[in-house]
């Protein structure tokens, strides 16, 4: 009898599996074919020198050891790293601040949340269109405030200057950005328990205090999410900078992806580009990889 | 090399106001005749033509009067945004897919192509057709890789001093006939809060390869670049660094688009609308300009000013007086994994090898359809604007007489090509020179020749 049980039950338990299989089989099809193919052709590539078009001629390390000595692979990982440190600074910090001060009313607060998020959800193309009317330097926001008598910003050229360039594509990109930080912190803000805040007032806490001592504790992990997410997405930057100023002037706003698609799609070098990706992939695990050890180390992420 | 609102890819922009009038002409035109033994079956053409008029133009008048005259063959027009259309073939193609008719931003970019055996042999259509005879022998010959014919290059161009001929009416000025005309009249300009150039690389900073195409022409000569290009001189050499540190002191005085940083960020657009409006003066640009004149000048533009162009001005002595860069848009081929290459060849034929035909489109849609033909001058219809007409009768006899030059993205290779692009704008900005730039050039060029990239040269006048 206990025999049979066993047998019923370890059927049971092959059904289930194949079961379970067969229901994930189509994403695992989905998986091997869209990210595990390109993935392995890409590695593979990566070690060849091939053009984009017919064959590829195995050159081993080569093209690993030319980008250790390319001075604009150099430059643009710089421009990734200092549009990474605007994305850990500006946008976590109003959206934070957003989100705080939307969790403390309660009228227009919808209306808001909207407002917020619509240029998240609006095509970048659409969004750099904008901007860079706006941002004009003839027939834009510094012309026509010095018509009224300010005149500081005429004749700026935010995307034509060395200097201005990769920030003001950086704030265009953090004003699409930004709104959708505050809806991740607004909902991470409305699951802190609000007891905790009534406690803080009674030992005498302000505002602050209640921020730093309940809030952020609070939305730690929804916080350690956002950082993570915002250096993997300053890491893979294109597409605001490949519209608005396509890594100019001089390369002063080239940035890893841009230059990669520029060495695959326009000169030709699609093996090198493979290897830069796959360089930028590298990095983008080692931080996540760094993550996943402060976790095992104890951290709340 | 994607450039790319109005660049020289991007050269058919709203051209309806102009189609309309020569819509039934062309009709009538195609009707007769362009049949031929065409292989039955459908055809995909993948085509750059932006804008609803030109576009609904190519559909009624080219397409349909075709597959007319082709009853058998039925054609799928594409139409792929032109930056994007290199990227877009070459990522079908890789991936046994795209269209039977091959569309590439130039001989350079088709000789990748035919390395990696994607596209078919044209050598027997040439013969069928008779393109020996009807086409420009030195286009064909750009198409022709060890001898064997595998891309038609299609969409001629040619760089132009372009004048708002109001302006300089009204100004008492006469366009400048050498460098120094035109750098005393650029003073003068500039003191009357004119800018003398229009121009701009904020749409398209690849754009910036228009310059040193000119300057390397007009400063260097059409014999120097012929030296440097079939590998007997160095683009090290001081008549290249010269005219290229020429070029930056003029975007430095704010000669071009106004000021360096506005030069960087001015768009199409923006510095097309100062054109018309006479804020700025000229326009050194492409012949695919004259596409779009019509909606920077006259009532379209709100404006009562008018155009006209001359050819670039001299900027040393000894270079050519009348100089006209040789310079194609585009190539066409017929894809090796076709499965209906007569098809695709005949169409390659329709669009490029009838002249009557050819020039009624011209007339049409300014720029669009400029087939490798020898024109003469009452070789056009009576609808075409007498500027375009002057300027390809110009250009097509520059080749016969040799007062051509070379234009960058036709007769450099694509390293080479993205090379000038990316670097000569750090010269603008003061990170490199323009000695530093030319050394840098020369060893791209080098390793580019040594690949058998480039496209095959052919001699002006006196080289």
């Amino acid at each position: 009898m206990a025999a049979v049980a066993k047998r019923t039950s370890g059927r049971l338990r092959r059904r289930r599996g194949i079961v379970a299989w067969a229901f994930m089989l189509p994403l695992v099809v989905v998986n091997v074919l869209v990210i595990l193919g390109p993935s392995v052709a890409t590695i593979y590539y990566s070690f060849t020198e091939w053009s984009g078009l017919g064959p590829s001629e195995f050159t081993g390390l080569e093209n690993y050891r030319e980008i250790l000595s390319d001075g604009d692979f150099y430059a643009a990982m710089w421009h990734n790293i200092l549009w990474t440190a605007i994305f850990l600074t500006a946008p976590i910090f109003m959206g934070l601040l957003g989100a705080f001060l939307l969790s403390q009313i309660t009228r227009f607060q919808m209306f808001f949340r909207i407002a917020y998020f619509i240029p998240y959800v609006v095509a970048s193309v659409v969004n750099a269109a904008l901007w860079q009317n706006i941002l004009d330097p003839s027939r834009g926001i510094g012309s026509a405030l010095a018509s009224v008598g300010i005149p500081f910003l005429d004749g700026v050229s935010f995307f034509g200057s060395e200097r201005l360039a990769l920030p003001s594509v950086a704030f265009v990109n953090n004003w699409a950005w930004w709104g959708f930080v505050v809806l991740l912190f607004l909902t991470a803000l409305q699951s802190v328990d609000t007891q905790l805040y009534d406690a803080a007032k009674v030992d005498g806490a302000g505002r602050w205090q209640q921020f730093l001592n309940v809030t952020l504790p609070g939305i730690r992990p929804t916080f350690v999410f956002v950082v993570l997410l915002s250096i993997i997405n300053s890491l893979l930057v294109f597409d605001y900078v490949y519209i608005i100023t396509r890594g100019g002037p001089a390369g002063a706003s080239e940035v890893v992806g841009t230059l990669l698609y520029k060495e695959a799609f326009e000169r030709f070098e699609a093996g090198y580009a493979a290897a830069m990706a796959l360089g930028l992939s590298f990095v983008s695990g080692l931080i996540v990889l760094g993550f996943i050890f402060l976790r095992r180390r104890g951290w709340e992420i | 090399m994607g450039r790319d609102s109005i660049s020289r890819r991007q050269f058919i922009h709203r051209g309806g106001a102009v189609v309309l009038g020569a819509g039934l002409s062309s009709m009538w035109l195609a009707g007769c005749g362009g049949g031929s033994d065409s292989g039955g079956g459908q055809v995909t053409y993948w085509s750059n033509l932006e804008g609803a008029g030109p576009q609904d133009y190519f559909g009624k008048n080219i397409v349909k009067p075709f597959e007319k005259s082709n009853k058998d063959t039925q054609l799928k027009v594409t139409f792929q945004p032109p930056d994007e259309m290199d990227r877009l073939v070459r990522t079908a193609l890789q991936g046994g897919e795209g269209p039977d008719i091959v569309m590439t931003p130039g001989p350079a970019y088709a000789q990748e192509y035919i390395d990696a055996n994607l596209f078919a042999e044209l050598d027997d259509y040439a013969g069928e057709y008779g393109w020996d005879d009807k086409l420009l022998g030195w286009a064909l010959d750009l198409g022709r890789v060890d001898g064997s014919l595998s891309a038609i290059p299609y969409q001629l161009q040619t760089m132009l001093l372009y004048y708002n001929k109001t302006l300089f009416e009204d100004k008492g000025m006469q366009p400048p006939k050498n460098r120094d005309e035109l750098e005393a009249m650029a003073e003068e300009l500039s003191g009357q809060g004119i800018t003398p150039f229009a121009a701009g690389i904020g749409d398209d900073p690849a754009a910036i390869e228009w310059f040193p195409t000119v300057f390397w022409n007009h400063y260097s000569g059409p014999e120097a670049l012929y030296g440097a290009l079939s590998g007997e001189t160095k683009f090290a050499d001081p008549i290249f660094v010269g005219a290229i540190e020429l070029f930056k002191t003029y975007v430095n005085n704010g000669w071009f688009g106004g000021s360096t940083e506005r030069f960087f960020s001015n768009g199409y657009d923006a510095y097309h609308v100062d054109f018309g409006d006479g804020k700025a003066a000229m326009n050194v640009e492409g012949s695919w300009f004259m596409a779009s004149a019509a909606d920077y000048f006259g009532p379209a533009a709100n404006n009562d000013n008018d155009w006209d162009w001359v050819p670039l001005p001299p900027l040393r002595e000894g270079v050519p007086p009348e100089l006209y860069e040789l310079a194609l848009g585009s190539t066409l081929s017929v894809s090796q994994r076709s499965e209906n290459p007569d098809g695709a060849a005949a169409f390659v034929d329709y669009l490029v090898a009838d002249k009557a035909r050819v020039t009624e489109w011209m007339a049409a849609v300014p720029s669009a359809f400029n087939a490798p033909l020898p024109f003469q001058g009452g070789d056009f219809p009576s609808s075409m604007d007498p500027r375009v007409e002057r300027q390809l009768v110009s250009l097509s006899q520059a080749t016969s007489e040799g007062n051509f030059g070379y234009a960058n993205w036709s007769f450099f290779p694509a390293k080479s090509t993205v090379y000038i692009q990316e670097e000569s704008q750090k010269v603008l900005t003061g990170d490199t020179t323009a000695a530093e730039f030319c050394s840098g050039l020369d060893e791209v060029f080098k390793e580019d020749r040594k690949e058998g990239l480039v496209p095959k040269i052919i001699k002006p006048a006196g080289a």
